[in-house]
């Protein structure tokens, strides 16, 4: 290392640049090398003329900066990808008071959930089966809605907008907003967000993929699904990326049975992940759904894991393999304490499916039109 | 930017600067070789926790050493901790430099990460590897469930934070008092308390030694040894104990280390029996053990067996319709060998277990016959029975 050598970078520096050893951490994050300083005061000094540095290695964003006065959030954070978000977010967006709330759409806070925690996953009565029927059904509507308005120039805010009033005017009530103080009414995840991406003022761009994930809350249930749609015309690697997902999504569907072992699903989704060259996030798994957003079961997405549990009839639950391209499966989160994505920038994609399981099997509960262009 | 926003420089010379975050992400998952044992360190009130760990950190050895106080688990209230760590060139307080455990950034919802373990991997990003980390428990918490989740996060854990991987878990009991607190103590679900945290553990120091007679020494251990067979017992002083003792004992891994083998366990002025053939059951105060020997199985019987070990750890049944009352294991382990010629090794904690294929190593003097053990509550005659015409045919 030519460390010894490098003498203090500031153009004031006040003790003749002598040489330092003292580095700049943000430039270190920004992967800039030889920002060394001989001390903090002398760092301070500089800082006006310094920090133009970073403004311009994090530099503006594909996509158009959107309309006036939307500025990135979090200038100085170390992004893995090209994505920025794009602030501010449009006004918490209401819902009628006649539409009933899930617990937490006050205080944020799914104490019921807390509470059952250790419980084993539940059997509902066919009558609450039925209520899931209705409420997935609904789901999926609400997501065709939504997908219906994909294509460059529209903002993920939007899309928050159509899932948002989609689900009002169906008396149900968007189950992500105030989630745990989630803002939006939906979950928008572009390129290299592996999941809970938020809806901002950002531009949809033509050659992204988005992954819009929808869970609509009525008659007391939860209904959860989402699928990766391509912006226009999208390249190879990631049509091969959303194809994987979506197989290895319905190769674990049919795996899924009375007696089925929650832990051998990851058993049918990993495969396909390695034939396609992409990994298998391994942190989000899927999760028991019914009266509650998340319960038990926990369902890992990738082989080899200790899950418990055995499927029986009347568990519902999601299956919802989120997969990266390339071998990096681990996630980096943003510091709005939602976005989750890839280490190394790389592309992810994500379907999700609600499932009953019946006597004899299983019944998709979200079950739409099968995805032409994935065929 | 406002001028408050201004960075503190850091030394380029330091270890493990901001960089590390990035290529430590992009590293390909490590191996089994190498990486950092994490030790539950649990006991009864008194017994000379608190002692053992000081020591620990003191003796130092070279390494740089994280202790972590307090329970550990989803405590979705968790606020920032502090933990110890010790490194080598400390030489000012006894218990090392302090170190406050953020929380990880980044909502973990629908994550099965614990928001301890994260905050742990973090700091480790952050300052770089520890060589031990040890979780001293409050008096009476519970250790399986926070090793079942130390135990389950290395199949999901981040950057440097993959290379933690549990140890195992050290019970520390009084000499003195703890035969009588064993057979006395208050009963949490019908089971004492302190006899759940033996149950679980996978070392006893018997601490204070010095204090207690030659007669409840023996006594005391075999109350020990028959709730917990797995289990190794040291009889200390102070908590003197040999680190390696105690660190590093792998008593997680898929390796072959048959439980009969740590039994064996002599240290000096031990002067009981070992009767091998021994009791296969055991009961008292809510807790039971069993032991049952595994001949080699046929691929029919190996799935059996797993059915079997499924339905009483996940459900608390017996298979099939053998009606029961409700079965709760707290841990088992074992070893046994296929009709294949392949050798296999159980563990589990809780309701978490994993049956993995292993390479026979050393130490395999036990010819075909394995052993299962298994510790928790309800485990009667009947269970075992179940358990033996299901293995042992």
């Amino acid at each position: 290392m030519s460390s010894d050598t490098t003498p203090c970078q500031s153009n004031n520096c006040i003790n003749g640049n002598p040489p330092s050893k003292l580095e700049c951490p943000t430039c270190s994050k920004l992967g800039i090398k030889g920002s060394l300083f001989c001390g903090q005061e002398c760092f301070k000094t500089n800082w006006k003329t310094h920090k133009l540095i970073h403004d311009l290695a994090t530099g503006k964003q594909p996509g158009g900066p959107g309309k006036d006065g939307s500025y990135n959030p979090f200038p100085t954070f170390h992004f893995t990808g090209p994505l920025r978000p794009v602030y501010p977010l449009s006004p918490k967006r209401q819902v009628p008071d006649h539409i009933p709330r899930p617990e937490y759409a006050e205080s944020g806070i799914p104490i019921t959930e807390v509470r059952r925690n250790s419980h084993p996953p539940r059997i509902l009565s066919l009558e609450e089966q039925e209520k899931m029927r209705t409420v997935c059904r609904m789901a999926r509507e609400v997501l065709d809605i939504a997908a219906s308005h994909v294509r460059p120039g529209i903002t993920t805010d939007y899309i928050d907008e159509v899932v948002h009033n989609a689900t009002i005017e169906r008396n149900a009530y968007p189950s992500p907003l105030n989630y745990r103080e989630y803002p939006k009414s939906v979950c928008t995840s572009i390129n290299e967000t592996i999941c809970h991406g938020i809806p901002d003022r950002r531009e949809l761009v033509e050659g992204d993929i988005i992954n819009i994930d929808v869970t609509v809350f009525y008659d007391g249930y939860h209904g959860d699904i989402n699928e990766t749609y391509p912006v226009g015309k999208v390249d190879d690697d990631s049509w091969k990326l959303m194809k994987a997902a979506r197989r290895s999504l319905d190769e674990s569907i049919k795996l899924c049975k009375p007696g089925a072992l929650f832990r051998d699903l990851g058993k049918a989704i990993e495969p396909i992940a390695r034939a396609a060259q992409c990994a298998v996030v391994r942190q989000y798994t899927g999760h028991g759904i019914n009266d509650l957003f998340h319960c038990n079961p926990n369902i890992p997405h990738y082989a080899k894991n200790k899950a418990t549990g055995t499927m029986k009839a009347g568990m519902c639950f999601t299956i919802e393999p989120m997969l990266n391209l390339g071998t990096n499966w681990d996630v980096y989160h943003w510091p709005d304490n939602w976005t989750a994505t890839t280490v190394d920038g790389k592309r992810s994609a994500q379907f999700e499916e609600t499932l009953l399981i019946t006597e004899t099997g299983v019944e998709v509960l979200t079950a739409g039109k099968p995805r032409e262009d994935l065929a | 930017m406002e001028e408050d926003d201004i960075p503190v420089l850091v030394d380029i010379d330091e270890d493990v600067p901001a960089l590390v975050e990035t290529s430590a992400l992009n590293e390909e998952p490590t191996t089994e070789k190498g990486g950092v044992p994490l030790t539950i360190i649990c006991g009864f009130l008194g017994a000379g926790k608190s002692t053992l760990v000081r020591r620990i950190l003191t003796e130092r050895h070279g390494y740089r050493i994280a202790v972590i106080m307090n329970e550990f688990g989803d405590t979705a209230d968790i606020e920032s901790r502090t933990i110890n760590v010790s490194s080598p060139d400390d030489s000012t307080s006894d218990l090392g430099s302090e170190e406050v455990l953020e929380l990880a950034n980044g909502c973990l919802c629908c994550s099965i990460k614990d928001v301890g373990v994260a905050a742990i991997e973090k700091l480790m990003q952050k300052k770089g590897a520890f060589d031990y980390i040890l979780l001293e428990t409050t008096g009476l918490a519970d250790p399986g469930p926070i090793a079942s989740i130390f135990w389950q996060n290395e199949e999901y854990a981040a950057g440097l934070g993959r290379d933690i991987k549990l140890d195992g878990v050290v019970c520390v009991v009084d000499a003195v008092f703890g035969r009588k607190q064993m057979l006395e103590d208050e009963a949490v679900d019908g089971v004492g308390e302190s006899l759940r945290q033996v149950a679980s553990a996978d070392v006893v120091l018997l601490n204070k030694s010095d204090l207690a007679s030659p007669s409840l020494l023996s006594e005391t251990e075999a109350l020990i040894r028959k709730v917990n067979p797995a289990v190794t017992v040291h009889r200390t002083v102070r908590a003197e104990v040999d680190l390696g003792k105690i660190v590093g004992i792998d008593a997680y891994a898929s390796r072959v280390s048959a439980p009969d083998h740590h039994a064996h366990e002599h240290d000096d002025g031990c002067e009981h029996e070992h009767d091998h053939a021994g009791p296969t059951h055991y009961e008292v105060r809510g807790i039971s053990s069993l032991q049952v020997p595994v001949p080699p199985l046929s691929p029919e019987r190996f799935e059996k067996l797993d059915e079997w070990i499924r339905t009483v750890l996940w459900e608390g049944t017996l298979p099939s319709s053998q009606a029961h009352s409700s079965l709760e294991v707290l841990r088992c382990k074992g070893m046994f060998k296929t009709t294949a010629g392949k050798t296999y090794v159980l563990q589990g904690v809780r309701s978490i277990y994993d049956i993995a294929e292993v390479e026979e190593g050393e130490g395999v003097g036990q010819g075909e016959v394995g052993k299962l053990v298994f510790i928790g509550k309800g485990l009667g005659e009947d269970v075992r029975k179940s358990l033996a015409a299901v293995a042992g045919g």
